[in-house]
């Protein structure tokens, strides 16, 4: 009898193994345009996303040269502007650490903090550095251009000083170097658009499973650890509230922090699903292929459930006090607090998402137990 | 009774099935270490990562750092020797021992099938399978055509138990009643050519393999042994494990069992591949003298193996001493021919708590291990328990002297929602390895 029903069976699924081919076409049959969900991160929201963080950048110079022919005090101020208008906008792209950006380590020649403030002092001086070099990270990017704009008691003075010039080299060296990795990158993103989402295949370095990734790792990271877990002291045990981001900016206008904070949040959750740059629409996102894939559990949907989750640290974050640094200083329990309801998404997005997304890992040979 | 069991113990039986397969076996054995060695895993598994993982009893084996190199040499001679029948005996048992160190060194990588490469390997200490057609015969100017018939038996019972044991593992709810994992699995095998956006998406092809692969490890002892069937279960091995090649990363295994099963063929198969072989190497073999009997220490073979086949029939049922869901807690899971039966995906991360000044920190994981080590760790009690201690020792050693160390850890195990899988309130460093139940493993809950 047994041997009967193995006979069947094997026959049957060599047979129906054989003529299966006529459903061999570019959609895959599970139902879900892969393809589709690409083309949607990649054309509404990536691309304009940088395309956007590219005018932030030019205007940036614009004011830097602004500021360059002419010190005063006009000029520094909306420098600063500029500045921190091309922050918020870096928030919306620094998730997306692949293919070039990956390749030049532009996230982390664009916002390591703390900055490196000896360096960077070092460097104005000797005017001899190599922005590429790994040691000169932490003395570039935003939180360089935040000591120099905001750090330095008197920047007015010390731009039009003795040494005015080489500090006139170092902001503007800073910022053009940030264009140029920028434009590097975006010129990638339009060149290889087409190949990009059309890799949907399953394997580790295929697009959607990198940018799932990456998202992931940028949440856990960038997002969860930088803004809010290391200075909020999880990661050491004691408090580095100087370890917010903009620091320097933040101690003068208190808000800069949280601000930059949210705003990432908010990319964050637009990027899980699919919603648009600019607002206008809400395309495919994760949050559809995973409703797709019936990730639902205890009656609870995981996008769904993923996205309360979102809501509720969301939420913690604004309730926090407008200047994180004095959160921390007087009233460190609630930053740990919001930071273990951001923490709640880490499992989720962890573990029952790649349990459903199925991201093959293949470093070495497993079966599975 | 006893007199049945003299008369087959002292039965014989052609020889040439054995020579088949220490061909095979010898073979793969050195392709599997050279193939190990190429994709530069011995640098990344063993050399590279400064914290290893290490069986419970065994905590006390030697790194070996770059010499690691020298042991998997060692291992792919003894195996080029054991292919040619050069000093066999030696050979296996330098190959027993150089395998089984190498997979004692860390835990992290635990297959089935390295498992099952060190038992069988133990098992043919005990087996003449240099008995003919091997270089052995040409020096000692003898060789054996017959070798008593426990021998070729006692393989095919080593076989017979990895498949019973498998099969029956896979009689549980989440396989035969939710085809998992297979219905997480197979859909993802999207991008394969023809079966891939069409078989792999199908419900009810998650059931039939699900249902078929425990079928199929149960019955294939029984298609193996009987004559009649031999030929289809033969066929059925091939097919069974060339198609879980094709799904599923798991390496050179199917290829040994498929040469394992060659071992139920009789002598007249064997004769034939043996004759190719002579007439493609133009080896000849003169016809040296023919002892009947092979000279194996008899009785002392046979009660080593008397007592290694009780062992390999109690060690898979030690789970049962534990209660609550194996796949969760994992007590016993190990070398139990468990395979394939669960999707398991942790995250646990630890927090030291400084009792002296009553701070807390989470450590950064990365910054001590590997991310297969992690990977691995974020749902293994044990692995838990070890690095827990591993932390504690660290930061012991960094001058913070009285510390506790926390896990809070959450597992997903085959599609259920995460959930909490280590007690968060109980210092890991106040808890030791042991048979004894882990009871700080939470229950599963909604069971």
């Amino acid at each position: 009898m047994i041997k009967k029903i193995i006979t069947i069976f094997s026959i049957a699924v060599l047979l129906y193994s054989c003529g299966s081919e006529s459903g061999n076409n570019n959609n895959y049959d599970d139902g879900f345009n892969r393809s589709e969900l690409l083309a949607n991160l990649t054309d509404n929201i990536i691309i304009p996303s940088y395309n956007n963080f590219q005018q932030e950048l030019i205007n940036l110079e614009q004011s830097a040269i602004n500021f360059t022919n002419n010190t005063d005090q006009d000029n520094l101020e909306s420098l600063r502007s500029s500045w921190l208008d091309a922050y918020m906008a870096w928030q919306h792209i620094e998730m997306f650490d692949i293919a070039k950006a990956e390749e030049i380590d532009f996230r982390r020649k664009m916002n390591a903090y703390p900055c490196n403030t000896i360096r960077i002092d070092i460097n104005i001086s000797s005017e001899n550095y190599d922005l590429n070099n790994s040691n000169h990270y932490s003395a570039q990017g935003f939180p360089a251009l935040d000591y120099l704009l905001n750090g330095l008691t008197d920047p007015i003075i010390l731009f039009s000083g003795n040494d005015g010039q080489n500090y006139i080299n170092y902001l503007n060296s800073l910022v053009q170097y940030m264009l140029l990795n920028t434009n590097e990158i975006i010129n990638e993103w339009n060149n290889n658009r087409d190949l990009f989402i059309n890799s949907t295949e399953n394997t580790a370095s295929s697009s959607l499973n990198k940018l799932t990734n990456d998202f992931i790792f940028y949440y856990e990271k960038g997002f969860r650890a930088n803004k809010i877990g290391i200075p909020a002291g999880v990661f050491s045990g004691s408090p580095l509230p100087e370890n917010v981001e903009a620091y320097y900016h933040n101690l003068n206008n208190n808000t800069t922090s949280k601000n930059l904070a949210l705003e990432a949040f908010v990319c964050i959750q637009k990027f899980f699903v699919g919603q648009y740059f600019d607002n206008s629409s809400e395309g495919t996102g994760i949050s559809d292929y995973l409703n797709h894939l019936n990730a639902q559990e205890q009656g609870n949907n995981l996008s769904d459930l993923i996205i309360s989750t979102f809501d509720e640290a969301e939420l913690a974050i604004t309730e926090l006090d407008q200047d994180l640094m004095s959160q921390i200083n007087t009233n460190n329990y609630d930053m740990l607090v919001t930071y273990d309801k951001i923490q709640a998404a880490v499992p989720l997005l962890k573990i029952d998402m790649l349990v459903y997304l199925s991201i093959d890992v293949d470093y070495i040979d497993a079966d599975g137990d | 009774m006893m007199s049945t069991l003299k008369k087959y113990i002292n039965s014989y039986t052609d020889s040439s099935p054995l020579v088949i397969f220490r061909i095979g076996f010898g073979l793969m054995m050195f392709f599997s270490i050279l193939r190990f060695w190429s994709k530069g895993w011995i640098d990344k598994i063993y050399v590279k990562p400064s914290f290893h993982f290490t069986y419970y009893g065994f905590e006390w084996i030697e790194q070996l750092g770059e010499y690691t190199y020298i042991l998997f040499l060692i291992c792919a001679i003894s195996a080029f020797f054991i292919t040619i029948g050069l000093k066999y005996r030696i050979s296996i048992i330098i190959f027993f021992l150089s395998f089984t160190y190498i997979e004692l060194l860390e835990k992290t990588i635990y297959l089935n099938h390295y498992y099952f490469i060190c038992v069988l390997s133990f098992l043919l200490i005990f087996i003449p399978l240099n008995s003919s057609f091997s270089i052995d015969n040409i020096l000692s100017k003898h060789r054996s055509t017959k070798v008593p018939r426990w021998t070729i038996d006692s393989i095919k019972l080593l076989l017979c138990i990895v498949y019973i044991y498998a099969g029956l593992a896979k009689i549980n709810s989440d396989w035969l009643l939710e085809a998992l994992p297979l219905k997480i699995w197979l859909p993802s095998k999207y991008d394969l050519p023809i079966i891939g956006d069409t078989l792999m998406q199908k419900n009810w092809v998650h059931y039939a393999m699900s249902w078929g692969g425990m079928i199929y490890d149960l019955s294939i002892p029984f298609l193996l042994i009987n004559k009649k069937t031999r030929n289809f279960g033969f066929f059925m091995v091939v097919f069974f494990h060339v198609f879980t090649r094709i799904l599923f990363p798991i390496g050179v295994f199917p290829y040994i069992m498929i040469m394992s099963a060659t071992i139920f063929f009789d002598s007249k198969v064997h004769d034939r591949i043996i004759l190719a072989l002579k007439n493609v190497s133009k080896i000849k073999f003169k016809d040296y003298k023919i002892k009947d009997r092979n000279s194996l220490n008899n009785k002392f073979s046979i009660i080593i193996l008397s007592l290694f086949f009780i062992l390999q029939l109690t060690i898979p049922l030690r789970n049962l001493a534990y209660s609550g869901n194996l796949m969760w807690h994992e007590q016993g899971y190990r070398f139990s021919w468990r395979v394939m039966l669960m999707e398991k995906i942790g995250y646990t991360t630890f927090k030291v708590l400084n009792k002296d000044n009553g701070q807390s920190f989470i450590v950064d994981n990365d910054e001590f291990l590997t991310s297969y080590q992690k990977k691995q760790m974020n749902f293994q009690p044990d692995f838990i328990l070890e690095y827990a201690h591993y932390l504690g020792r660290h930061f012991k050693n960094k001058g913070l002297k009285n510390i506790e160390v926390y896990a809070d850890s959450y597992v997903s195990l085959n599609g259920r929602k995460s959930q909490r899988f280590i007690n968060p309130n109980i210092n890991l460093l106040a808890e030791t390895e042991s048979f004894a139940n882990k009871n700080w493993i939470l229950p599963l809950k909604n069971e």
